[in-house]
């Protein structure tokens, strides 16, 4: 079997193969020859190869996007949030384990009644440029960012606050005109500037050359090339232990594979192809780390259309795709299949709800009772309408595009017509939210990930990306409610009853969570085992290290 | 006589100014109208921006701040008025900002961009020509003898190769098997070598041809049996008179590749991770930034008016065939 199937193989194998045959021989080829490749430069002894270096050396991470900007208004793009967290601290952090700490707060206090919270900074923080940290920097930070006129992208975190105090240089006090359960995840996660010179060189200008408090500072920023940062040594957790970190910019998946092959790089934060990603697991020079990703590989719908307005067409469409099977045959098996809005590493996730078995029977029965029925042409339709609509890809998106394909397939079996386009991202994201898209396929987030489980942007009525157009009353109404607990208890019930009517609603078509591979080189030391949250990698608070050689 | 000959002169120049300045002024209006056309198309693509800055849904955005950007980007404004503040600033050499890259003006950006595009192409058309022409010469005089063969053989593949995958070959023969280069990247000179080579390869390939069969043509034409007629050595003939002529459609191919020095290196660039003008365009093309896309087309498509001008100014006055009338 295996002989005949090497016979065949197709251009991705055959890049594998080859990449996996090579790494060996490259990795023969580096060791006496120190640094062909050039950019690791290292004062300390190359003798000891197995041996960590006690400090310096150059870490080179890999990012597929350009860092358009620096500043806490550009962490839209995950890269860009990885250099802007090496810059900046915020008043709380999350570990590997999503557990929270306190960062630039010493203590966070927050009032039962969710009204009050109460930051006990840390004494003796220096930014970049040799000031201290005072609490006036950190009402500076929320007052800029949360006022509209700014109009900032993190805008909308710091809903619900009605004045920041500082009764004194180390004390925060940030009075809620409504509770806002959702805040110490939004904006105590966001970075604290330096007040002065934010002010006086503007945002935009700041977002080109940042002044944060955090383990490394710009040295120099190529947005399209690369973003050197350099350690500060007045750090006030310690100075990092490596020298310098570079994120190079690299589009192409299959030259990050390369160059992790060849050692000019360390890790990609952004995951290389799924089958080079298991090529690297296979290989002992590599450490790859699997996280369950938080955002939803989904078909939106336009709840709006004849079609898709009866609940029981959306349950019968969601039995006739066999999820699983596009994990195994379309995925390489990394993902796992959803069966909630809420990532299943969130605590409050719910295990026990309502799935929907591959049912191409049961689905024609829903398909019936709702009183879809088959035309002459095997097309189901209802007072003349066909159950036929279009699903638009993202242009150059192949992998995703298969799985349209697969649904196309799928569907067809059970009387439903899907005809295929394709349109840039912008278009999809603007005409599902005006609503003049029928369906699409991409990934989103229906909460605001593992640790904050609120869907109004994305279920609510009023959200700003309610892509399916869905109107729920009840919705709507718990997720108003659901920010108004602060306690993990009281808002469980909560969050429970949102996630069954998602799963009973439907109002997407929801597939799978990918599993998120991030690839290491094992030359860099000081990593853990395993995490949960990938961010706490590339954010420096562990003590890496780089092995020369 | 004197005073005529001197008339005559005079009279020329002046023709020559005045039509110097007409096609200044026609060049003038045709990047006039490629602005507007770049304006209008830009902003009849369905979508908006802001989507963009969400992440995957991590950044929340409600209707109110979303009006608020569009508001500080300038979007709230008629068209025609965000279409005159561009073009006010165009006129001061100012083409504004980026919406993604806030803070760094436009020009900037295209400054930084154009010398690694510039420098790729000008690099890998001089290695094209040196090569290509001599082997089209050889293999147009020896038409059918092995090197001929060899010449059309590696032209067409190389014609017909796609240069993403003759690129993704390169990487991984000589980065990863052999490490001879880097596999991405502009960290030494070395980083060039495969990026000028895979370019190189592909316009070498088209004038190889294009000199092929100008040797071809010239070689039958009559002023060459009359050189061969009068007793001129072989050599002399194919340097001194099909040479010579068969060069002029090479040129031609050459100048046409200027306008190609934009669309010939995005696959390139993105390949290789070069922040050139390529990856620039189109990337900001992605992310609907305007004033990224509209700026580039503009300053393009100035640069290839002028150097249709200057071309035509360098024929008129070298070539004594070409007149101004």
């Amino acid at each position: 079997m295996a002989e005949q199937r090497s016979r065949t193989l197709d251009r991705r194998q055959f890049l594998q193969l080859t990449g996996v045959g090579l790494s060996l021989a490259t990795l023969a080829a580096c060791v006496p020859t120190e640094s062909t490749t050039g950019g690791i430069s290292s004062d300390t002894s190359t003798t000891a190869s197995t041996a960590p270096t006690a400090a310096g050396g150059t870490l080179i991470w890999l990012s597929h996007q350009e860092i358009a900007g620096l500043g806490p208004n550009d962490l839209g793009a995950t890269m860009q949030a990885i250099v802007i967290g090496a810059i900046h601290n915020s008043l709380v952090a999350y570990d590997i384990n999503y557990a929270m700490y306190p960062d630039l707060a010493e203590s966070v206090e927050v009032e039962p009644d969710g009204l009050k919270y109460t930051f006990k900074l840390r004494q003796g923080v220096k930014f970049h440029d040799g000031t201290e940290l005072t609490s006036a920097d950190v009402k500076y930070t929320i007052d800029y960012y949360g006022d509209p006129a700014n109009a900032a992208t993190i805008q909308s975190s710091y809903t619900g606050i009605d004045s920041v105090e500082t009764p004194d240089d180390y004390t925060v006090i940030v009075n809620m005109a409504t509770v806002n359960a959702a805040s110490l995840v939004n904006w105590a996660s966001n970075p604290i500037v330096n007040a002065k010179y934010h002010q006086e060189v503007s945002d935009a200008t700041y977002s080109t050359a940042p002044v944060g408090t955090g383990p490394f500072k710009v040295k120099e920023w190529k947005a399209a090339e690369y973003t050197e940062l350099e350690a500060f040594d007045d750090y006030f957790k310690g100075r990092p232990l490596i020298d310098t970190i570079r994120m190079e910019v690299v589009p192409e998946a299959a030259v990050r594979k390369a160059a992790l092959d060849t050692g000019d790089a360390d890790s990609s934060a952004w995951p290389l192809l799924v089958e080079d990603s298991l090529a690297l697991e296979a290989d002992p020079n590599f450490k790859v780390f699997r996280t369950p990703g938080e955002s939803i590989k989904h078909f939106p719908i336009n709840n709006t259309l004849p079609y898709f307005a009866d609940k029981l067409c959306r349950q019968a469409l969601m039995h006739a795709l066999d999820r699983q099977r596009i994990i195994d045959d379309l995925w390489n098996g990394a993902a796992e299949v959803a069966q909630s809005n809420i990532p299943p590493n969130s605590q409050y996730y719910k295990a026990d709800l309502k799935q929907y078995e591959f049912d191409p029977e049961k689905a024609k029965a829903l398909f019936d009772e709702a009183g879809w029925t088959e035309g002459a042409d095997g097309i189901r339709e209802k007072d003349g309408v066909k159950f036929a609509f279009t699903c638009t890809t993202i242009t150059g998106d192949q992998a995703r595009k298969a799985i349209a394909e697969l649904a196309q397939q799928l569907f067809k079996d059970v009387g439903v017509e899907v005809q295929l386009a394709e349109a840039p991202v912008a278009e999809i994201l603007q005409a599902l939210r005006t609503g003049t898209m029928d369906m699409s396929i991409f990934n989103w987030t229906y909460s605001v990930g593992v640790l904050e489980p609120d869907p109004t942007n994305t279920l609510a009525s009023s959200g700003g990306n309610n892509f399916p157009q869905f109107k729920n009353a009840e919705m709507d109404e718990l997720c108003a409610q659901g920010l108004q607990q602060v306690e993990v208890a009281d808002r469980k019930p909560i969050y429970d009853r949102i996630q069954e009517i998602f799963v009973e609603e439907v109002p997407v078509l929801y597939l799978q969570y990918d599993t998120w591979m991030l690839p290491f080189s094992t030359r860099v030391e000081g990593l853990p085992e395993t995490t949960s949250n990938t961010y706490p990698l590339y954010s420096y608070e562990l003590p890496l290290t780089k092995q020369q050689g | 006589m004197i005073t005529t000959v001197q008339t005559l002169r005079f009279q020329n120049q002046t023709l020559m100014l005045l039509y110097f300045i007409r096609r200044l002024l026609q060049g003038l209006f045709i990047v006039l109208l490629v602005s507007i056309i770049t304006f209008a198309i830009m902003h009849l693509l369905p979508g908006d921006p802001v989507q963009l800055l969400l992440g995957d849904g991590k950044i929340k955005m409600t209707d109110e701040l979303r009006a608020a950007i569009h508001a500080k980007w300038g979007f709230d404004k008629p068209y025609y008025e965000q279409y005159w503040i561009w073009l006010m600033s165009l006129a001061r050499g100012d083409f504004g900002e980026s919406l993604v890259r806030r803070g760094v003006p436009v020009r900037e950006m295209i400054l930084e961009a154009a010398p690694v595009t510039a420098f790729l192409n000008i690099i890998s058309l001089l290695i094209a020509i040196a090569i290509a022409i001599p082997a089209g010469i050889i293999a147009g005089v020896r038409r059918n003898s092995w090197f001929d063969y060899a010449t059309t053989f590696s032209s067409t593949l190389g014609v017909s190769l796609p240069s993403f995958w003759v690129a993704l070959m390169a990487i991984i023969v000589f980065a990863v098997m052999l490490g001879w280069v880097p596999p991405y990247g502009l960290k030494t000179w070395r980083g060039y070598i495969l990026p000028v080579a895979v370019l190189a390869t592909e316009q070498m390939a088209v004038l190889a041809r294009v000199m092929r069969s100008a040797t071809i043509e010239t070689l039958t034409q009559d002023y060459v049996r009359t050189a061969r007629s009068k007793g001129l050595v072989e050599r002399l003939v194919i340097s001194r008179h099909a040479v010579r002529n068969a060069l002029l459609p090479v040129v031609t191919v050459i100048g046409f590749q200027v306008a190609y020095l934009l669309s010939g290196t995005i696959v390139l660039e993105t390949i290789f991770a070069l922040p050139g003008i390529g990856r620039l365009f189109i990337d900001s093309l992605g992310r609907l930034d305007y004033q990224v896309v509209q700026s580039l087309v503009v300053v393009l498509s100035a640069l290839v008016v002028f150097v249709n001008i200057l071309t035509d100014m360098v024929y008129a006055v070298v070539d004594p065939r070409i007149r101004i009338e």
